[in-house]
């Protein structure tokens, strides 16, 4: 009995204070707004926000998927081809050295902005350009991930093999390839929620107006704040669902990894 | 293996391995290394940190090649035996695969030989058993203890009928008491088996409790000093390890690397 | 050649492979499109869309507009020099922000438990799109702060640049070896010594690649900032307009997304300066 109590008591500790203060957050939010009288097209009230949610939740759900559907193609499509592009260029040191500051250029620099360069490659009512752009830097977090992971070998492994007399492709198979997938299912959790942003911003500059970020860019700019904040908190569920998804994902298929990973 | 004449399990003959040869880090790591082990037999390495003892293993493993001398095991080049896969080895890390089963792991050298899929699991089965873990089969590695890997591991440099075992001080990161619990596990494996066994350790009691024969060596250059038969015969128990004849045995082995030189321990060579 | 070297050799020439790719596939590819799997997948390379590498280049020595006086490349350069300043700044802030935010987090367990989740959950959610509302506060706070449109590019900087500091410092302030605690404790050093001599420098392999993620991020804010609320001034104001002139002048967009590359990169240079400092005394990383 004791146990249980102090179990629950553990729980409770864990899951209280985060709930507690959202709904203070939250409660704080709405008395500001109604004893200070914001204008609705400055701030919303919380409550306003849950209005436009339920009352036209295909609204907000339509260019969720949108948007979703844009994220995951890229993020798939670039983990795909980072993999395979990794394991094929793998004996070839100099195609890791080319990628590799490319992949650094494409971290750093605001890549987003050659979307409107990607848009004018195809049709201006195509999905395309905005799926390639989180292709793009789905790639190359892929790519120097698995090339890590097929370098990062364990020695006494590789000696077993070696006293096996294995050809060099049976160590890429049995060795080097299931070696790397902690490092490429690290590699897509760490994607997931930046394919989900990309996919998002990669909107503000042009192209088809159905997604998220022209809907919410749209509403926040405009007077309708609250229906604005319903499309944000429909972003965050997208990003939660592919960070919950890809973080699933990782647990099922490198589950030596949970008691490993250091952080 | 029916020859007429017992050839040895391994002769090493004049063998010399020198790396980085030539360079300004040259160091010799062994030289004038002559010695047999005859079939059958448990021979344990035993030096000071450096003295090349888990060089001259993987040498006789062709891991690496040496810089002079021949090595000959199972009767052929030790290059035609790592080809034929004459032996297992097995080493600290237990080396086991997290993403196959126990079994999938001990069917690893089968797969490479080409064995079809139910030979290997009959065979991983019988392995299993030898090592008394018929029960974790489908378990994962990571799922199991320490002394549990390292049977696993033991078991499968066993499974492809390999008549020696290369071992590189495979209980070193065990405790104590998993550690003599192995010991015992691996003479009754090679009673029951009949397998040759060539053990690096730098465990004194180890190296006598377990070996026919201990092979003494000391560091710069890396060369043999000694040769203790120990002489306890095969039927070993935990009397053994109370026995006045082991004491004096590990005495002997202790006085032999004592008069060795032992001179700064730090300086290891780290061939892998 | 050093590694170190040849790692920075290697920046030109796997840009010159991608110049040498895109003329290549602008030579073979078709110039309105194909298909490819059934899908329009093969990209146009008409001038319009695909100009030649070396007019992009040349288009920088040009004015900006016809029978200008300025070159395209000193208004490019002066406006990536303002983001630049607006990115910095807002790196700074965002950073040391985020680092007091995490030592207030581990000073007291309970704006740790209740806070940890939310900063979680900012890494996985695109908080970049709250800029409207940052605009909408500022208004509400002040009208002559909007005016100031520098101001809000700089706060979305400040925003996203102090999330990945303030998690990654939380975890490294959580992550002090047990036996080293023990010894502080064992000395009774109090907690203010303890944080000083001994957790903070423990966190810093921790925080220093977070400034990394932390100067992206402000660059990133920034610039969609500058796009997105339609600020004047800046490398992304150049990149709307000169996206807009497509038709007319196409290797004009290529050189604002020039800019915003330089921006990019030496806010990168930037913080690995700072980074190598921050890790002068710890042992270089393992694998």
């Amino acid at each position: 009995m004791t146990i249980i109590a102090a179990r629950t008591r553990d729980s409770l500790a864990i899951v209280l204070p985060p709930v507690i203060f959202g709904v203070v957050f939250v409660a704080l939010w709405q008395a500001w707004v109604e004893i200070e009288d914001v204008q609705p097209y400055v701030i919303p009230k919380p409550t306003a926000i849950l209005q436009s949610l339920f009352d036209d939740p295909n609204l907000v759900t339509k260019a969720c998927v949108v948007t979703g559907v844009n994220a995951l193609v890229g993020l798939i499509l670039g983990s795909i081809l980072g993999f395979v592009g990794s394991v094929l260029t793998n004996r070839f040191r100099l195609v890791a050295d080319l990628v590799n500051p490319l992949a650094v250029t494409v971290a750093a620099v605001p890549a987003v902005v050659i979307v409107g360069v990607l848009n004018n490659m195809y049709a201006l009512d195509s999905q395309i350009g905005r799926r390639l752009m989180v292709s793009i830097a789905v790639f190359f977090i892929v790519f120097v991930q698995v090339t890590k992971g097929l370098r990062h070998n364990n020695p006494t492994q590789m000696e077993l093999m070696q006293s096996y007399a294995a050809s060099p492709r049976q160590v890429l198979a049995k060795v080097r390839v299931p070696n790397t997938m902690p490092f490429l299912f690290t590699a897509i959790r760490t994607a997931a929620p930046i394919a989900v942003i990309i996919a998002l911003v990669s909107e503000y500059f042009g192209g088809t107006q159905d997604g998220l970020g022209t809907k919410i860019s749209g509403s926040l700019n405009g007077s309708n704040k609250a229906l604005g904040f319903a499309y944000v908190v429909g972003g965050s569920i997208v990003g939660l669902l592919f960070f919950a998804g890809s973080s699933l994902l990782e647990y099922l298929v490198v589950p030596w990894q949970r008691r490993r990973r250091p952080g | 293996m029916d020859t007429a004449v017992p050839n040895p399990a391994v002769v090493v003959s004049g063998v010399r391995k020198v790396f980085n040869r030539g360079a300004t880090n040259q160091v010799d790591a062994l030289i004038d290394i002559d010695f047999t082990v005859q079939r059958g037999e448990f021979v344990s390495l035993i030096g000071p940190s450096g003295c090349g003892k888990s060089t001259l293993l993987r040498l006789i493993a062709d891991l690496i090649e040496p810089t002079d001398g021949t090595l000959v095991v199972n009767g052929k080049p030790a290059h035609q035996a790592r080809l034929d896969q004459d032996y297992g080895i097995a080493s600290q890390h237990s080396g086991l695969f997290d993403w196959r089963t126990v079994e999938r792991n001990i069917e690893l050298p089968l797969e490479l030989k080409g064995w079809d899929k139910s030979r290997r699991r009959a065979r991983s089965a019988e392995m299993l058993a030898l090592v008394k873990l018929s029960e974790f089969a489908t378990h994962m590695p990571w799922q199991l203890s320490g002394g549990m890997q390292q049977r696993v591991a033991i078991a499968r440099a066993l499974a492809a009928h390999a008549e020696l075992l290369l071992m590189d001080e495979p209980f070193g990161a065990l405790d104590e008491m998993t550690r003599e619990h192995m010991q015992a596990e691996l003479l009754r494996i090679c009673s029951e088996t009949g397998t040759t066994v060539v053990f690096v350790t730098h465990s004194i009691p180890e190296a006598v409790y377990l070996a026919d024969r201990v092979v003494v060596m000391s560091p710069r250059p890396g060369r043999i000093t000694a040769m203790v038969d120990v002489g306890l015969g095969r039927d070993r128990s935990e009397l053994t390890r109370e026995a006045t004849e082991f004491f004096d045995r590990v005495t002997e082995v202790r006085e032999a690397l004592r008069g060795t030189h032992v001179g700064d321990p730090i300086m290891g060579v780290d061939d892998r | 050649m050093s590694a170190r070297v040849r790692k920075l050799v290697m920046f030109p020439v796997a840009f010159a492979f991608v110049a040498a790719a895109w003329e290549g596939y602008k030579a073979i590819g078709p110039a309105n499109g194909g298909r490819l799997l059934g899908m329009r997948l093969l990209p146009r390379t008409n001038s319009r869309t695909m100009p030649h590498v070396w007019e992009m280049v040349s288009r920088l020595g040009r004015p900006e507009v016809r029978g200008g006086k300025q070159t395209i490349l000193s208004v490019v350069t002066a406006a990536t020099w303002y983001s630049f300043r607006v990115a910095f700044t807002a790196f700074v802030i965002g950073a040391v922000l985020g680092v007091a935010v995490a030592v207030l987090m581990a000073r007291f367990r309970l704006v740790e438990r209740g806070l940890m989740p939310y900063l979680i959950m900012s890494q996985t959610v695109p908080i970049i799109v709250l800029g409207p509302l940052i605009i909408g506060l500022m208004a509400y706070g002040s009208r002559d702060l909007v005016s100031k449109t520098w101001i809000a590019a700089t706060l979305l900087g400040v925003f996203l640049a102090f999330f990945p500091v303030a998690v990654a410092t939380l975890r490294g302030l959580q992550s002090t070896p047990p036996a080293s605690m023990e010894l502080m404790d064992s000395l009774a050093s109090p907690w203010w010594r303890t944080l000083s001599k001994l957790r903070f420098p423990a966190a810093v392999p921790f925080i220093a690649p977070s400034l990394r993620i932390a100067g992206a991020s402000a660059v990133v804010g920034v610039v969609v900032a500058e796009i997105s609320l339609g600020i004047r001034a800046g490398v992304g104001r150049l990149i709307l307009s000169y996206g807009q002139e497509a038709t007319s002048d196409p290797p004009k967009l290529y050189t604002a997304v020039f800019g915003a590359a330089a921006l990019g990169l030496v806010m990168a240079l930037v913080v690995a300066v700072i980074d190598r400092q921050m890790m002068r005394r710890h042992p270089p990383e393992g694998v």
